[in-house]
C-alpha cells in the first residue's frame, strides 16, 4: 500500500514538473509545421532547424513535418486553431491569397523591411508577397517550366535550332512525324500536365494579363479570346504533335517515351530531371515555350513555395525571427547548393550552377510575368473543372463550347459562393 | 389444496444490476462520439455552405441538394458510374463466385490451393490492387496490352486513359477482388446444406442440373440475399480504386471520390456533406433491408 502511495506521489509530482517544464519551454518556442515530407527536402530542413536550435537555445523551433497531401487538407484546421502553429510552409499566389483574404495570415511587412528583404528579393517575388499595402508571404524557392527535348532526335529529324515561334514548332512536329518520332509525349492521367498546355497557349495567345485575370475569375470563360487559345491547341492536335492517348500515362511513365526515343519533346517542370536517367542527361535540353504573338509580354510558369506566419500565431516575435532566418541569404545559399532549389533572392551566388540551371534562371528572369501554374493560380474547384475540361477537349475537340460553358458555370458558382 | 399450492411470492429487494450497463457505457460513448454525432453533424453541414475556415457555417437550406440534382454534371456522372458498378457487382462476381464455389465444393486434387489463390486478392488492400491493375493496364508495358500486341492487335486501347473504357477497367479490378469473397461465402453456404436433401434428390433421379437448380440454389437463397446486399453496399462505397487509379478523371467519378474532392480538395465542406448524405440515404435502404433479413434469420433460431 505504501509503495503504491509512493508511486502515485512520484507520478503526480513528475506530471506537475513536466507540465511546468513544458510551459516554460513553450514560452518562447516557435511551432513550425512543414510539408517538406520528401526525403531530400526533409533531411535538409531538419538540419537547418537543428542549426537554428543550436544557435538559439532560448527560442527553440518545434518542427513538425506532415505528409504533403495531408498538409494541404489539414492547413485549414491549423489556421483556425487557437493558437495556430507559428510558421507554416505554403504555395505562393492564389492558394495563399485565399487565407490572406480571410485574415488568417499575418502581415509581415515590418520583417521584410527590417531584414532588407525588399531590396534583396527579385521584383517578381516581391510582387508575389504583396497584397494591397502589406506583405504576407515569404517566397523562398521555385522551379521553371519549359519544353524539354532531346537534341539528338531533333538532329535526326533535321530540325535546326530550338523552335522560337509557333510556326517553327509546328514545322518541327511535321519533321519529327516524318521520321516516325512522336513530337510531344504527355502523361496526363492525373490531368495536371494538360493544364500546362493551357497556361502556355493562353499566355502566348492572349498575354499574361488576360490569363491572370482569368485565373482570378475576373474574366469570363466564354470570352472570344479563349476561342483563339483553343484554336491554337487544335492546330497542334491536327498536326499530330501529341502522343496518341495523352490520358493513358502518368507523368513519369511518359518520360520513358523520351528515354526510349519514341517521343522528342515534353512540356514539363524542371523536376523532370529527377525522373530522367542520369547517364542520359547530356542528351536532354529545354527551350522556352515558343512565341505566338511577338507583340505581347512573355509569361512563364514558375511555381513558388515559401513560408508565412499564421494570424493567430502564439509567438509572433519568435516566428518573425525564425522567418528572417528561413529567408536569409545563408539559408537560400544552402538550399541552392544542397538541393538545387532556385533562390528568390538576387544576392545568392549561383556561379556554381550547372549550365542547364543557369539557363533556367535566365528563362525566368527574362520573363515579363511569372505565373504559378493553373491549379495554384486559380481556385481549387475551378482547377478541378478546368483540368477536367482540358482532358475532355483533348478527347473530343468539337465539344469545346460545351466545355467552356461548364467552366463558366463553375466560375459563376464560385463568385456566388464568395459573395455569400 | 389450491391454497396450499399457492407459492408465496418471495420478497426480493428490487435491485437493478448496473454492471452490464457500466460495461456498455464505454462502447456506447465511443459509438456516440465517433458514429452517431458525426452523422448528425454531417447532416447539419449539408445544409450549410461551410468552407472549412469560416467560424460559423452559413445556413443555405436545401440549396446544396438542389444543385446536386439539377445542375451538377459530375454528380450525375458519379451516380451513373455507381449504378454501373452496382449492376456489374451483383451479376458478375455473384455468378462467378457461385460457379467457383460449386467447383471447389467437390474434393479435388489441389482444391485447397485453388481456393486460396482465388481468395488471396481479398487479403490485399485496395490501394495495392489499384497499383497492380494500373500496371496491368499500362498502355505500353502492361500485361494486358503486351498480350494483345503478342496476338497481333496493332493498336490496343489506352484503358485508363480512354474515356469510354476507363470506368469498366476500374470495375474489373474491383470484380477480381470480389469474386474470391463471394466464393468463400457460397462455400460456407454449401457446407451448411444438409446432405440428406442432396441424397434424396439423387435417389429421386435428379440429374446434376436439376439438383443444382431445384435443390442447391433454393437452399442457398439466404446466402445469395446477403451476398447481393453486400455487393450493393460495396459498390456504393467504391472509393479507393478510383482514387488510386484515375482520381476520378476520364469519366470515372464515383460518389465517394466526388465527395472527397468537393470537401477536401475544393474545400466545399457543406456541399461534400450533401453528397455524403445522398450516399448515406441510398445505402440506408439496402442496409435496412440487410439488417431486417439478418434479424429475421436470427429470430428463426
Amino acid at each position: 500500500m505504501s509503495r503504491n502511495k509512493w508511486f502515485i506521489a512520484v507520478l503526480l509530482i513528475s506530471i506537475a514538473l513536466l507540465s511546468v517544464a513544458s510551459v516554460l519551454a513553450q514560452d518562447n518556442s516557435v511551432a513550425f509545421n512543414s510539408y517538406s515530407s520528401d526525403p531530400v527536402p526533409r533531411a535538409f530542413e531538419e538540419s537547418m532547424v537543428a542549426a537554428w536550435n543550436e544557435a538559439h537555445p532560448d527560442m527553440p523551433v518545434q518542427h513538425s513535418i506532415i505528409n504533403h497531401e495531408d498538409f494541404k487538407q489539414a492547413i485549414r484546421a491549423y489556421l483556425i486553431a487557437e493558437p495556430a502553429p507559428d510558421v507554416l510552409t505554403w504555395f505562393a499566389g492564389n492558394r495563399a491569397r485565399f487565407f490572406i483574404d480571410r485574415g488568417l495570415i499575418m502581415d509581415i511587412s515590418d520583417m521584410w523591411e527590417a531584414e532588407g528583404f525588399d531590396e534583396a528579393y527579385a521584383p517578381g517575388f516581391n510582387a508575389l508577397a504583396t497584397v494591397g499595402e502589406g506583405k504576407y508571404f515569404l517566397p523562398t524557392s521555385y522551379y521553371w517550366w519549359a519544353i524539354y527535348y532531346r537534341p539528338s532526335l531533333f538532329e535526326k529529324a533535321g530540325i535546326e535550332g530550338e523552335p522560337e515561334t509557333f510556326d517553327q514548332l509546328l514545322d518541327a512536329c511535321d519533321k519529327l512525324n516524318a521520321v516516325g518520332i512522336t513530337p510531344f509525349t504527355i502523361g496526363a492521367r492525373f490531368r495536371w500536365p494538360a493544364a500546362a498546355w493551357f497556361d502556355y497557349l493562353n499566355m502566348r495567345t492572349n498575354g499574361p494579363e488576360f490569363h491572370v485575370d482569368l485565373m482570378l475569375l475576373k474574366e469570363s470563360y466564354l470570352d472570344e479570346r479563349l476561342q483563339a487559345t483553343f484554336a491554337n491547341w487544335q492546330k497542334l492536335i491536327d498536326r499530330k504533335c501529341f502522343v496518341e492517348s495523352p490520358a493513358a500515362l502518368d507523368w513519369q511513365e511518359a518520360v520513358d517515351d523520351m528515354v526510349q526515343e519514341r517521343a522528342a519533346m515534353y512540356l514539363m517542370g524542371g523536376f523532370i530531371v529527377d525522373s530522367y536517367p542520369d547517364e542520359m542527361e547530356d542528351d536532354l535540353d529545354f527551350f522556352r515555350f515558343p512565341i505566338i504573338d511577338p507583340a505581347i509580354p512573355v509569361g512563364e510558369d514558375a511555381p513558388t513555395d515559401g513560408y508565412f506566419i499564421a494570424a493567430q500565431a502564439r509567438n509572433p516575435e519568435g516566428a518573425k525571427a525564425f522567418l528572417a532566418y528561413l529567408g536569409s541569404k545563408e539559408y537560400q545559399q544552402a538550399a541552392f547548393e544542397q538541393m538545387g532549389r532556385l533562390p528568390t533572392r538576387t544576392d545568392v551566388d549561383i556561379s556554381g550552377a550547372t549550365p542547364p540551371v543557369q539557363k533556367g534562371i535566365q528563362l525566368i528572369q527574362s520573363a515579363d510575368y511569372i505565373a504559378q501554374f493553373f491549379d495554384r493560380d486559380t481556385t481549387p474547384p475551378m482547377a478541378e473543372v478546368g483540368m477536367d475540361g482540358f482532358m475532355r477537349f483533348w478527347d473530343n475537340p468539337a465539344d469545346i463550347n460545351a466545355i467552356l460553358q461548364d467552366m463558366e458555370n463553375e466560375r459563376l458558382r464560385i463568385l456566388e459562393e464568395e459573395s455569400e | 389444496m389450491a391454497a396450499a399450492l399457492q407459492i408465496k411470492k418471495p420478497v426480493v429487494r428490487r435491485r437493478i444490476n448496473w454492471t452490464p450497463y457500466l460495461f456498455l457505457l464505454a462502447p456506447l460513448a465511443l459509438y456516440f462520439v465517433w458514429i452517431i454525432a458525426p452523422t448528425f453533424y454531417t447532416i447539419y453541414l449539408s445544409l450549410t455552405n461551410w468552407n472549412g475556415v469560416d467560424p460559423v457555417p452559413g445556413f443555405v437550406g436545401l440549396q446544396n441538394f438542389e444543385r446536386l440534382f439539377t445542375k451538377d454534371r459530375t454528380f450525375s456522372e458519379a451516380l451513373l458510374n455507381n449504378v454501373r458498378w452496382l449492376v456489374v457487382f451483383i451479376t458478375i462476381p455473384t455468378t462467378l463466385g457461385l460457379g467457383l464455389a460449386m467447383i471447389f465444393n467437390n474434393e479435388m486434387r489441389g482444391g485447397r490451393w485453388y481456393k486460396i489463390s482465388f481468395y488471396s486478392p481479398l487479403v490485399m488492400s485496395l490501394p495495392v490492387i489499384g497499383l497492380i491493375w494500373g500496371w496491368v493496364y499500362h498502355p505500353r508495358a502492361g500485361l494486358l496490352n503486351g498480350f494483345l500486341q503478342a496476338i497481333g492487335v496493332s493498336s490496343p486501347p489506352g484503358w485508363l486513359g480512354d474515356r469510354e473504357l476507363a470506368i469498366w477497367a476500374v470495375i474489373i479490378a474491383a470484380v477480381w477482388r470480389q469474386v474470391g469473397y463471394v466464393m468463400v461465402l457460397y462455400l460456407a453456404g454449401l457446407k451448411n446444406i444438409d446432405p440428406s436433401f442432396v441424397d434424396a434428390a439423387r435417389v429421386d433421379g435428379a440429374n446434376r442440373w436439376q439438383l443444382f437448380r431445384h435443390v442447391v440454389l433454393p437452399l442457398l437463397a439466404p446466402v445469395t440475399t446477403i451476398i447481393v446486399v453486400i455487393s450493393i453496399i460495396d459498390s456504393l462505397r467504391a472509393f479507393d480504386l478510383v482514387s488510386i487509379m484515375t482520381r476520378g478523371a476520364q469519366n470515372t467519378q464515383v460518389l465517394a471520390n466526388f465527395m472527397y474532392i468537393e470537401a477536401f480538395n475544393n474545400y466545399r465542406m457543406g456541399y461534400g456533406a450533401a453528397i455524403a448524405v445522398v450516399l448515406f440515404a441510398i445505402s440506408l435502404v439496402f442496409i435496412g433491408f440487410y439488417l431486417s433479413r439478418v434479424i429475421r434469420d436470427e429470430l428463426e433460431y
